[in-house]
């Protein structure tokens, strides 16, 4: 168990997967909902997410390491917060237009600029004087939005407009995917960060998080998409969970300094 | 495709940004402790500023959209938006009272200050050796309020235009809950995650928070109102 292997991904790496996996695991979730006319596929999105939360994941680790002053939470809830607002601007803009298939690319593009913006206006205005910021910034923007749309995608089953205002903002499962979805991307670091933190322990927590949400959402679609495709996110969902759990004890065995079985009780005590 | 852009839309956006403003500048005013407060070691509110400001956003929220059940009139709405979140954070700091005095056992008093502005009573002699002042003294819980008060009616004032704009309720809740949290983030890390109030020295840093998230405003007031109702919803 000592052997296990670890990963390390360079940011540029990490932007790439990120960036690729959501956009194509969102047109991939919507085109099969579309070709086979069920929603059956709708678990995809989710799947599409975790590659989201990986990219925002270790943006939010790169920036909160300097340390902010806050909890990293805060930078957090500033991304996912602005991504709720982007992630239906970009349909919208889309759906106006005519060009439904575009409204992510408009979303993905729009976050990246709110976030770069923030990032100089930390640097510049606040006298953060952090070197990485407006890449973080950018990064972590623009990978929360793509993590929110990705989730909401799985509830709805479809990338239209108006589909995501029905089942996901009237019904208030936003507000869900909202904690849920910055639990995977601020916990990570919040959970693992000290001198001993390790960049694989981080994202595999993060995925871990990333499959918890999962089913978190899948319970969600029972109401918009019926019971099959619910279930079915449920189970992949809980896959994903236990596959990066085993993954994540294993991490934190190899990064401990001594693994102690204390055992039950003392008989004194009970 | 139709794109309706007319002076409402530009009374909207100034709404929008006006309301972050707002927020902006109230989390200033209000006694973060962040965890050292937690502990009794700070003064302040034992949590950090996003958790502060999503309860008392919320709870403005909430108060606002009541009142807009009924009227559509924007000054009822900004007085309870305001009274919600001023009621909460209340609340919150007395709480928090109770539970220094009685079950930590620690007198209120201010590290920042010799004597608290408001009752003009000395602080040093009360601070625990080793820590930065403990509880939520007079002039915090003045502070807190003031600060509440503008983050509330910064809350409605956000929640205003977005409803008018889609006449949706849940949406506009959660656009404004996630402005909200956009601009609750940025000061808090302007006063780097813990402040005591308007007597604080880093008080005065509130100008660069201000320009930060006059800037952020606008971008997010500029996608808030590009965001239309389609036909067939």
């Amino acid at each position: 168990m000592d052997q296990l292997k670890g990963f390390t991904f360079t940011p540029q790496q990490l932007r790439m997967y990120g960036i690729i996996g959501s956009v194509v695991g969102i047109y991939l979730t919507v085109g099969l909902n579309v070709l086979t006319g069920t929603k059956l596929f709708s678990f995809i999105g989710s799947i599409a997410a975790l590659f989201a939360v990986l990219w925002g994941a270790n943006a939010i680790r790169r920036i909160c390491s300097y340390g902010l002053g806050t909890g990293v939470p805060a930078m957090g809830m500033l991304c996912t917060g602005m991504g709720c607002v982007a992630a239906v601007f970009g349909l919208n803009l889309a759906g106006r237009f005519g060009i439904e298939w575009a409204g992510v690319i408009i979303t993905l593009i729009y976050a990246a600029i709110f976030g770069y913006v923030v990032g100089v206006l930390c640097n510049k205005v606040m006298k953060f004087n952090i070197p990485i910021m407006e890449e973080g910034l950018t990064d972590g923007a623009a990978a929360c939005t793509m993590a929110i749309l990705a989730w909401s995608v799985t509830i709805s089953g479809s990338l239209s407009y108006n589909a995501i205002i029905a089942d996901v903002y009237n019904t208030g499962f936003l507000a869900l995917i909202f904690i849920l979805g910055g639990m995977a991307l601020f916990h990570p670091f919040n959970a693992n960060l000290g001198p001993d933190e390790k960049q694989d322990r981080t994202l595999i927590d993060g995925m871990m998080v990333g499959g918890l949400a999962m089913i978190g959402v899948g319970i969600c679609s029972l109401v918009t998409l019926g019971l099959a495709p619910a279930m079915l996110t449920i189970v992949v969902g809980f896959a994903i969970w236990y596959y990066f759990y085993i993954w994540y004890f294993r991490l934190t065995t190899r990064d401990a300094a001594a693994v102690v079985g204390t055992g039950l009780l003392p008989p004194s005590a009970l | 495709m139709s794109m309706t852009f007319d002076i409402n839309t530009l009374v909207y956006m100034l709404e929008i940004v006006v309301g972050s403003l707002l927020v902006s500048v109230g989390v200033h005013f209000v006694p973060v402790g962040g965890a050292p407060a937690a502990m009794a070691q700070a003064t302040g509110i034992g949590t950090g500023t996003v958790t502060l400001a999503a309860g008392s956003g919320l709870t403005g929220l909430l108060s606002a959209g009541l009142m807009m059940s009924v009227t559509d009139n924007i000054w009822p709405i900004l007085a309870t938006g305001a009274v919600g979140s001023m009621i909460m954070m209340d609340a919150t700091m007395l709480t928090g009272d109770f539970i220094y005095s009685y079950a930590v056992g620690c007198p209120y008093a201010s590290a920042k200050v010799n004597y608290d502005p408001i009752t003009m009573f000395p602080q040093p002699p009360y601070v625990a050796p080793g820590t930065v002042g403990q509880g939520i003294p007079t002039v915090c819980f003045v502070s807190g309020t003031i600060g509440a008060l503008l983050g509330g009616v910064g809350g409605a004032m956000i929640y205003y235009p977005c409803m008018q704009i889609s006449g949706n309720p849940a949406q506009s809740a959660i656009f404004a809950l996630g402005i909200f949290f956009v601009q609750s983030v940025i000061p808090s890390w302007n006063i780097q995650g813990t402040i005591e109030g308007f007597h604080d020295p880093k008080f005065k840093k509130w100008p660069l928070a201000f320009k930060a998230s006059l800037i952020a405003g606008i971008l997010l007031a500029i996608m808030t109102v590009l965001i239309q109702p389609l036909g067939g919803a």
